[in-house]
């Protein structure tokens, strides 16, 4: 029950190698052990999205993930998503758009929102509700948000 | 609630061998698990506490989904519903099983759990089974003891309760070819939001003697949250086979329907729904039929 398991992660293009307990969760190896608190801890069991990270670009809920079931992977947190201080144009529109209020959503819808756009470039406004069906909002309603991605695709159209 | 998870050993095996003999070793103090979305969460509930996690994700051979027309779909144990959802050839064959896995909780829900694991945990409201039973599927188990196969209508025993031994593993979901002339749905009430629970769900698979005079040739149904398990709605089938399917017949089917189901709160308005999305899938099917 001691035994530690050796992971090596990719985490936002930074490589890591680490040794965990098979009960550590991703969620808090990234959060606590590795400090990337972007991620939030919202209901814990695998429903509101507040935990979202990119596993090979893929969304999931990391409070339900094991970190020894992700190595050899590529993960990507909010962090990850800007460089050099300069934002993902996700982020830039979420904040032009006013689909920001606590915040505490934000960072799992914008990933959310990451993957749906790298997948489908010009996604429908329903593409874009069934993307994050998965990420509960309880300030804004979800319009803005909405319009935020919507917009963040096609200023990404636009840069290609 | 309760975060962390209490400590336990984890495998990750390699192969088939590997895993039944773990399974065998560790019998009633193991657990496997795939994409974790029940499991895990059952683990932070403390309903479940394993002293062995068994990761099947690892296993060479399992992660496949192969269509042909002799043995129609087999599902690897470790395909996930997004793979389902998104698949072409599931959607144009096997359209009612790609919606059941699309109203599987969420896109994050989607990219981590499996259809086996769907069955799995046996809830009376999952979303997969009622398809499942609408096409007939067969599961394929091993155990050090051997393989077995078992149809899905005698897979569910109680809620939350399958016929799966200790020491068993599923290896695959297989659902025959279908015939010409065949059209399938599946449709479901949710309570509010992506992530709940379903309400009423029914899978539906048809087959007609020709597009003229839309005889039922074949016809089965799966009901999903109205029952202890996931049921066949056996008198709704007998009355629709062999006639010719139109309005008066579907709205007969539906209220037939409604009386074959128990479901367990909220049963009045429950029964309604079911006679509303039995017709509504007939009505589904039947218009996907070319």
């Amino acid at each position: 029950m001691d035994r530690l398991i050796n992971i090596n992660l990719n985490i936002n293009n930074e490589k890591y190698d680490l040794s965990v307990k098979p009960n550590t969760l991703l969620l808090d190896l990234l959060r606590d052990e590795i400090g990337l608190t972007g991620t939030k801890r919202g209901c814990d069991t695998g429903e509101c999205g507040a935990c979202t990270v990119l596993i090979d670009g893929v969304p999931v809920n990391s409070c339900i993930v094991l970190a020894v079931e992700v190595d050899g992977k590529n993960i990507t947190t909010i962090e990850g998503l800007s460089h050099n201080g300069k934002l993902h144009p996700i982020q830039e529109t979420f904040i032009e758009k006013g689909a920001v209020q606590c915040g505490f959503c934000t960072p799992g819808m914008i990933l959310s929102a990451k993957a749906l756009i790298d997948n489908n470039p010009d996604p429908t406004e329903q593409d874009i509700k069934v993307a994050i069906a998965g990420n509960l909002c309880r300030c804004t309603g979800y319009k803005k948000i909405i319009e935020a991605i919507s917009a963040a695709a096609e200023r990404m159209r636009r840069r290609e | 609630m309760l975060r962390k998870l209490k400590e336990f050993e984890y495998f990750a095996p390699k192969t088939i061998p590997e895993a039944i003999s773990l399974l065998d070793q560790y019998q009633g103090k193991a657990k496997l698990f795939a994409g974790g979305t029940d499991v895990l969460i059952q683990m932070k509930q403390r309903k479940l506490i394993p002293e062995y996690l068994i990761d099947v994700k690892n296993i060479d051979g399992l992660n496949y989904l192969k269509y042909n027309t002799d043995e129609g779909l087999k599902i690897g144990a470790y395909v996930t519903h997004g793979i389902l959802a998104n698949s072409e050839i599931v959607q144009e064959k096997y359209t009612a099983l790609a919606e059941g896995s699309l109203a599987v909780g969420s896109v994050q829900t989607r990219n981590r759990g499996t259809i086996v694991g769907n069955i799995c945990t046996s809830s009376p409201s999952a979303d997969t089974p009622p398809s499942l039973i609408a096409f007939d599927a067969n599961i394929k188990l091993i155990s050090i003891e051997g393989e077995r196969v078992v149809k899905i209508t005698d897979f569910f025993l109680n809620p939350f309760k399958n016929c799966m031994k200790e020491n068993e593993l599923i290896t695959e979901i297989q659902l025959s070819d279908l015939p010409p002339n065949t059209g399938s749905a599946y449709l479901w009430l949710p309570k509010i939001t992506a992530l709940d629970e379903t309400l009423v769900g029914v899978g539906l698979v048809l087959t007609l003697n020709n597009i003229e005079e839309k005889v039922c040739t074949n016809i089965r149904i799966g009901l999903g949250s109205v029952s202890p398990m996931p049921m066949r709605a056996n008198n709704t089938e007998e009355f629709i086979k062999g006639k010719s399917i139109d309005d008066s017949v579907i709205k007969e089917a539906a209220e037939i329907a409604s009386k074959e189901t128990s479901p367990r709160s909220r049963a009045e308005y429950r029964k309604e729904m079911v006679s509303v999305y039995v017709k509504r899938a007939l009505n589904k099917a039947l218009e996907r039929i070319k």
